[in-house]
């Protein structure tokens, strides 16, 4: 699944092993989240979408969901 | 996020298993009557141990160290336990089969196969009714 941790990181000036820290994994697992060859449990994935303050569902995704929440 | 209690995800974990484990051998080879075997044996496990306290930074050192395991560690020791449970089980039933093929009764392949089966099935029903 497509998400936009990497992008967050980025716009946060912060590296792999500083979110990692803050997560309390290892750096490997952000990597491997932001390569999307590892999916996050759901604690971890809320824990990240609130420490950049956005919606999980924003986070994880194709990033298509933003303002379209109306179904 | 990890899966483990505390005492796992320290760097000692495996070092002082690994001790334990020798000193539990040496015991019991020293009932045996081979102080001997039991002695290297002993100096075998607490030098692995102290290999892999004193290893490099490497995910899968630290992993199998203990220091550094995550919930995505958790899932690739699951996966790695599979793996090593299918290994293990293909190994018995080919050497039960072996060991009947050569007239033998087949123990104790026999019953290693069928403690490894009844364990997978009641694991498979215990997991299913806890949820």
């Amino acid at each position: 699944m497509k998400n936009q941790v990497r992008a967050l990181r980025m716009k946060h000036d912060l590296a792999q092993g500083q979110l990692a820290e803050a997560m309390g994994v290892s750096r490997q697992t952000i990597n491997s989240i932001e390569n999307e060859r590892y999916m996050p449990s759901l604690p971890l994935a809320i824990a990240l979408a609130r420490y950049f303050g956005v919606p999980v569902e924003e986070m994880f995704g194709d990033g298509e969901l933003s303002g379209n929440h109306a179904l | 996020m990890g899966n483990y209690p505390a005492i796992m995800r320290s760097k000692w974990f495996l070092p002082l298993f690994s001790l334990v484990l020798g000193v539990v051998v040496l015991g019991a080879s020293w009932a045996g009557g081979s102080l001997g075997s039991g002695l290297i044996s002993l100096a075998v496990l607490a030098g692995f141990g102290l290999l892999i306290l004193l290893a490099g930074r490497s995910e899968t050192i630290r992993g199998l160290r203990g220091d550094g395991r995550d919930e995505r560690f958790a899932q690739i020791d699951l996966r790695a336990t599979a793996v090593t449970g299918l290994v293990l089980i293909v190994t018995l039933i080919v050497a039960w089969l072996t060991e009947i093929a050569q007239g033998h009764s087949g123990s104790p392949y026999a019953w290693l196969c069928a403690i490894g089966g009844l364990s997978y099935a009641l694991a498979v029903a215990f997991f299913r009714w806890r949820g």
